[in-house]
């Protein structure tokens, strides 16, 4: 067909312009459909992976942040709440000593009380014991000094004795 | 210098001299031209002698070019979507990183040139960059095809026909007047006309680049002699660089306009009228 244009230089050439023209287009749709959207498609869904993947971690990472905080926290409130019962138990061990330091003495005190009244007694014991075998004594020597002098005599003299006897045995009582 | 390192200096020495000597003797009558080199240039730039039918149309080579790079380039994004995307795992392989290296740097170079609008850019960037340097790099496979004529050529660049660079610059002017008139309303068209020349600009680097690329080669082509080693840096490094400068350069500019014409306006506050001293001193 011819169109009547004027001859152009370097054989420009409209028909074959379009003819290139449409070759490109089919080319651009085609490259477009067939791997520029697709390969772009999957690029972009793995950049979306990758920051879906770096926002869960900075969560976690911030969970765990959070955590340690906490329990660093609870570390602090439990090292104080030791240090409470360490004293507590001190201070019951403390009373306990005491009080088993108390009752020592006590127990010391009633022993020694008890030794010191089982004393007095034995001395008291010991006292009527020898306070007998004097009067055995005394007797056993009357029996001899009537059986020698008069009766008379012998009964003064066994007075005398008596008295003698008995004088230093009532100092030492009332000591 | 040990013996052994003179001994190979010897021998390194000697082959250059005979590689010399074989130069001088095979070079000596092969500086004739096997073709007029103004008729080949001017095939190459304008492609008179060389057009293929197409559904009845006479097309310049280039057009075959095209619709072969995007018919392998979508084969090739079919296989990948059916056969590797869906397989495709958090931690890559080296092909998957290639391919969200391949998209990543396009959507990256629109999201920072053009922070406020930037998503049809990037998908744009993609397939303009995916066209222009595999398209360049097509030309490499020097594929054969028949002429209306009957005569065979290979295949060039898509972006080395004049038709087809002007397509991308255009296309290029008219995705940056799209963003805009998306982000500016008529102030984005005002933005956007204020680079006329753009358009122009664009499709003729394009061409430009590609066509002297062409060119030398076909000067280096045209004689005998300098057809040894020589067309594995011309056809292969050049090609090379020239795939990744023009891809680089085209999306650089597409997106830098297109995040000049889509920054959001902000209206500069209003100068407050001075007053005049004598009200002031009342």
């Amino acid at each position: 067909m011819q169109w009547g244009i004027a001859a152009v230089p370097l054989n420009i050439d409209w028909q074959q312009i379009l003819l290139h023209l449409l070759n490109f287009v089919i080319l651009f749709a085609g490259l477009y459909l067939l791997l520029y959207k697709p390969v772009k498609a999957f690029m972009k869904k793995r950049k979306a992976h990758y920051e879906e993947m770096e926002q869960s971690a900075s969560e976690k990472n911030a969970a765990a942040e959070r955590a340690k905080a906490e329990y660093e926290g609870k570390l602090a409130s439990v090292d104080r709440e030791i240090e409470e019962k360490r004293a507590a138990a001190k201070k019951e061990l403390d009373g306990y000593e005491q009080m088993r330091k108390n009752a020592a003495e006590e127990e010391a005190e009633g022993i020694l009380r008890e030794a010191k009244k089982k004393a007095a007694e034995e001395r008291r014991h010991a006292l009527r014991s020898a306070r007998r075998e004097i009067s055995a004594l005394v007797s056993s020597a009357t029996e001899k000094l009537v059986l020698k002098e008069t009766a008379h005599e012998a009964y003064d003299q066994f007075l005398a004795a008596v008295e003698q006897k008995d004088e230093p045995s009532k100092h030492e009582e009332e000591k | 210098m040990s013996k052994k390192r003179t001994v190979i200096f010897v021998i390194v020495v000697a082959v250059i001299i005979a590689a010399l000597v074989a130069g001088i003797v095979l070079t000596d009558g092969l500086y004739e031209r096997t073709g007029d080199i103004n008729e080949t240039m001017q095939d190459a730039v304008l492609h008179e002698g060389d057009k293929i039918s197409l559904f009845g149309m006479q097309v310049n080579p280039a057009v075959i070019s095209g619709f072969v790079v995007t018919g392998i380039l979508l084969l090739f994004a079919a296989i990948v979507r059916l056969f590797v995307i869906p397989k495709f795992t958090y931690i890559p392989n080296k092909f998957q990183l290639l391919l969200e290296q391949a998209v990543g740097m396009f959507e990256n170079l629109a999201r920072t040139n053009s922070p406020h609008r930037n998503g049809f850019l990037g998908a744009y960037l993609f397939a303009a960059g995916a066209y222009i340097c595999i398209g360049t790099l097509f030309e490499l496979l020097g594929i054969p095809w028949v002429t209306a004529a009957g005569a065979s050529v290979s295949l060039p660049a898509p972006l080395a026909d004049i038709n087809g660079a002007i397509m991308m610059g255009c296309l290029s002017y008219l995705v940056i007047l799209s963003g805009g008139i998306m982000a500016n309303g008529i102030r984005g068209v005002g933005k956007t006309l204020k680079e006329f020349s753009l358009p122009i600009s664009m499709s003729f680097r394009l061409f430009g680049a590609l066509l002297s690329g062409l060119l030398v080669t076909e000067l280096v082509y045209s004689y005998l002699a300098l057809s040894f080693v020589l067309p594995i840096i011309v056809g292969v490094l050049f090609t090379i660089l020239h795939a990744l400068i023009q891809t680089y350069v085209l999306t650089m500019l597409t997106a830098l306009f297109y995040g000049e014409v889509s920054e959001p306006h902000i209206a500069k506050p209003k100068k407050q009228k001075k007053v005049p001293s004598e009200v002031i001193s009342k």
